[in-house]
């Protein structure tokens, strides 16, 4: 097979315009998910797909196709052509990215790449066999995922990125656990050790209490803080959303709002994370600071926002896949930088009464502007009694303001963990938030749910 | 694509599988959206490949491939067949029996949607986004879809069934803001509008540009509407609500996967036990719960799921009772009962899953007008904004984008960021009333996500507006 970048160079000559982009994503993955330790859902994926962007004059359209013969480049170019003419003329269309330097970035794996689907297997069947006669659900997935963006602008590059998630649920009928290890380099995932994690929380579960609905300090650990801050992340960070006004930063940057202790950044090049070298329109990506010392700074932008921003805005890099981009730019390498706690343990101690989350479960957006997300806690949550893990408790209601929960932080851990935030839809593109667990004054409590466990 | 079908069956079996079914899939779909009149997405995507499933010694394996020709074919059945030889332990499972069959299906439609041109769709869009015009509105969006299917299933039972689908949709939104506040208000559904497997008809018969005055208004008026106060009360949910209602707290609960904990890890089990079946109250006796992948315009109708199995109506919930799942060929052999019906997969690179087909609510009797007349002191509330619910379907919070009070029996003050809550069983027992069959309307969704590699389903879901006694409502936060 031709090379991602040959492949989108193929496209756009064989596209007619004033402007042509094309972007390749090729995925190569196996995913061996389990449930009740058997495997029930294992998943080849091969796939190539081509999605092309043209212009004529100001007017642009699209189309993606995953035939790549020279019949099918014309028929996709054809098809984007089409579009193109059928579209309405824009005043404010974006320039197609040029030539830039782009920045090195680690995120291959030779290893990771080179795993078959017999060794997805084995890594599955120590997840398997790490929660000793306790059932687990999970999987192990890993997978490479080019991405190619050419233009007739001049913009030309190609990355292969590795991934390899393991993830465990280890649960009995009234009592749960959870762990997961996300990386670029499967050799920093160990399976088994994340089952023994989970199976270990787990045992710790049974026989969960309720708890009076109210304002708790809580202790949040690591998959729980990245999942809030995904959520939250998806209009405040948004150029888009602020520009629509739907954003918390809306009429806000250059506050301090949140702790000082809160540092956000969204950091594409960070080697813990999951780097990437440049997005989908072929802007080179770079370190974006969102939040600095309870500070709110800015979000991040794709050119199509960047120009209806005007001034001197520009794109951060951070337009989405094609199957995203009607959402605009999107903060998809959060970090929130780690505190000086030692340990989990001693957050709990920093919180003294309160309640600690391992994992969420089913966000909704309540009220983006006011950063009001709802869901549940599950797979470990305990009471903190007297600066200690205490009783477990039941599934818990929560309905917050993101922004309440960040504002008073005793404390951060300062080991981050990358939490894996991907749920593999469409074409592969792993992603994840690099964040320490975070201790709060203030977690909503809503109502009770159902005990852990399966 | 029959040919290449066989060819794929054919490999796995030769490689050891003692069952293989392999789909073939061509998908276009196109997209058109616009926002604040001007375009923002035309999109039209082609995908085609092949998947293979097999069942070697018990085990599971999947392996797809984009190319649709002999070697992909091939190739996808030798890697499904080797990755379930891969796959640890002892493996057991068993496929309740089905008659093989050989058919066609085809989605009746008037003018296929895919074939109306870009340009009449994104004049639709202007047109409506226009009619939305409100100074307080800072953001007004339209859009329109269209998909076509073609989809060959061949199994080493001796299935062979060819399905030509197709489905459109389209929607409108306004969002209003000041400089506290972002509210808004969508049709004909919430985000992702409503679609409908039938041709372009249904579009033009949404009337997008007819409803978007209303829906312009209701979003500037929400700006100083007052808070849904905190209250234990009655609740009366429009059909759009209880469309959502029913699919999070019947549809997802009553998939027998969840039930039997395959989902554990990401979207979750279920309150429900196999034991169930035939006893447990799930709701009052007004509560009547049919799944029907025949029902004209669904999402979820089609001739065979995509394990062959013909569509067929069946009963889920009768009278306030537990009647019936959604279920596979292997949970159904697993429960001893049933043969499947409820597998789909999202186009041809994952595996069937049991989805949800067309999951109704029944209709009861009345108008919205009665159901509200006999409510003194209430809240009546309308479209979904949010949706949130536990992993076991028991603990639910939604919230809506426009509520309004009920005072002896009429309509009174409009009221923003309402939500309600409640625990599954309980609040489906305190249905009290369900609209009559004029209130009963199709909505269908296409964001319904499962399964690891992530999967989308496109569902419908009949219901008419109903209330319900001793509902806990709240506002957005404490």
């Amino acid at each position: 097979m031709t090379s991602a970048i040959e492949l989108a160079e193929r496209a756009v000559a064989a596209a007619d315009g004033d402007g042509v982009e094309a972007v390749v994503q090729a995925e190569h993955s196996g995913f061996a998910r389990f449930a009740g330790s058997e495997v029930h859902q294992p998943t080849l994926i091969e796939n190539v797909s081509v999605f092309v962007r043209v212009v004529r004059g100001n007017r642009v359209g699209a189309a993606a196709a995953n035939r790549i013969d020279d019949e099918g480049l014309r028929d996709l170019a054809l098809r984007a052509g089409e579009a193109a003419e059928a579209a309405p003329e824009d005043p404010d269309l974006p320039a197609l990215a040029g030539a830039s330097a782009l920045p090195d970035v680690e995120g291959y794996d030779e290893e990771t790449a080179g795993l078959s689907p017999a060794d997805q297997a084995r890594l599955a069947a120590d997840a398997i066999g790490g929660a000793g006669d306790t059932p687990v659900y999970g999987f192990f997935t890993s997978g490479t995922a080019t991405v190619a963006v050419v233009t007739s602008a001049g913009f030309a590059a190609e990355q292969t990125s590795t991934d390899a998630v393991a993830l465990a649920l280890a649960a009995t009928d009234g009592a749960s656990g959870y762990a997961e290890q996300t990386s670029w380099a499967v050799g920093d995932v160990d399976p088994a050790a994340v089952a023994r994690q989970a199976f270990e929380l787990a045992k710790r579960t049974a026989n969960a209490d309720e708890l009076e609905p109210g304002t708790y300090r809580a202790v949040l650990g690591p998959y729980a803080v990245g999942e809030l801050l995904q959520y939250f992340a998806f209009d405040a960070f948004s150029g888009l959303a602020l520009l629509e006004e739907r954003s918390y930063l809306a009429g806000k940057l250059g506050e301090r709002r949140f702790d000082e202790k809160v540092s956000i950044a969204d950091d594409a090049l960070d080697p813990q994370g999951l780097p990437k070298q440049f997005d989908f329109e072929g802007v080179p990506k770079q370190r974006v600071p969102l939040v600095e010392n309870g500070v709110l700074r800015g979000a991040v932008w794709d050119s199509t926002s960047a120009v209806r921003a005007g001034g001197s805005r520009q794109s951060t890099g951070h337009a989405p896949p094609p199957a995203f981009r009607r959402w605009g730019p999107l903060p998809f390498a959060l970090s929130l930088a780690g505190g000086e706690a030692e340990s989990i343990d001693e957050l709990v101690e920093l919180v003294g009464d309160g309640i600690y989350i391992t994992r969420l479960h089913y966000l909704g957006i309540v009220e983006p502007r006011q950063g009001i997300l709802t869901g549940m806690t599950r797979d470990g949550t305990f009471r903190i009694r007297d600066g200690k893990l205490a009783e477990p408790l039941v599934n818990l209601r929560f309905t917050v303001a993101v922004p309440d929960v960040l504002a008073d932080v005793p404390g951060l851990t300062h080991e981050t963990t990358l939490a894996n935030e991907a749920a593999f839809y469409d074409e592969r593109f792993a992603y994840g938030a690099l964040v320490p667990a975070l201790a709060t004054a203030r977690f909503d409590v809503t109502g009770n749910g159902g005990a852990p466990g399966i | 694509m029959r040919a290449l079908c066989e060819e794929a069956v054919a490999a796995a079996l030769a490689g050891g599988a003692s069952y293989a079914d392999a789909r073939a899939v061509v998908r276009r779909s196109q997209l058109v959206a616009t926002k604040n009149r001007r375009v923002d997405q035309v999109d039209d995507v082609e995908s085609e490949g092949i998947g293979v499933r097999v069942l070697v010694d018990g085990a599971w394996g999947f392996a797809c491939d984009r190319r649709l020709d002999e070697t992909g074919a091939r190739d996808a059945a030798e890697r499904a067949t080797s990755f379930a030889k891969a796959a640890p332990g002892i493996h057991a499972r068993a496929l309740a029996p089905v008659e093989p069959v050989q058919g066609e299906y085809r989605t009746p439609r008037d003018q296929d949607p895919v074939d109306v041109p870009l340009t009449d769709k994104i004049a639709l869009c202007l047109s409506a986004e226009e009619a939305i015009e409100n100074k307080a509105v800072k953001v007004t969006t339209a859009f329109v879809r269209a998909m076509r299917e073609r989809k060959v299933l061949v199994s080493s039972d001796g299935t062979a069934v060819d399905q030509d689908l197709v489905e459109c949709g389209g929607g409108i939104e306004a969002t209003a803001a000041d400089a506290e506040l972002s509210q808004i208000r969508s049709y004909p559904s919430q985000h992702e509008g409503s679609s409908a497997g039938a041709g372009w008809e249904y579009v033009l018969g949404l009337g997008l540009e007819r409803e978007a005055p209303r829906i312009g208004e209701q979003a500037a008026a929400l700006l100083s509407a007052p808070v849904c106060p905190a209250a234990t009360t009655t609740v009366v949910l429009d059909a759009d609500q209880m469309a959502l209602q029913v699919h999070e707290s019947t549809g997802h609960p009553t998939e027998l996967d969840r039930v039997y904990g395959t989902e554990a890890a990401y979207a979750g089990t279920s309150f429900l036990h196999a034991g169930d079946l035939g006893s447990l109250r799930y709701g009052s006796e007004l509560m009547n719960i049919t799944a029907d992948p025949t029902t004209p315009g669904g999402l979820g109708t089609f001739g065979y799921d995509d394990e062959g199995v013909p569509a067929a109506r069946t009963a889920v919930v009768e009278a306030g009772v537990l009647r019936g799942f959604l279920t596979s060929r292997e949970t159904a052999a697993k429960l001893g009962d049933g043969g499947g019906g409820s597998m789909r997969a999202d186009g041809w690179s994952r595996m069937p899953l049991v989805r949800m087909t067309n999951l109704h609510l029944e209709a009861g009797e009345g108008t919205l007008d009665d159901l509200l007349a006999d409510v003194d002191d209430g809240i009546y509330l309308e479209t979904n904004k949010s949706w949130s619910i536990d992993d076991k379907r028991l603990n639910f919070q939604f919230g809506t984008q426009v509520a309004w009070e009920i005072k002896q029996g009429k309509r009174g003050r409009m009221l923003r960021d309402a939500t309600y809550t409640g625990v599954t069983p309980v609040f489906w027992g305190s249905l009290d009333a369900v609209g009559g069959p004029e209130t009963w309307v199709l909505y269908g969704l296409t964001n319904c996500g499962k399964g690891q590699p992530g999967q989308h389903a496109h569902v419908s879901h009949g219901a008419a507006p109903a209330r319900f006694r001793n509902v806990q409502v709240g506002v957005a936060s404490s």
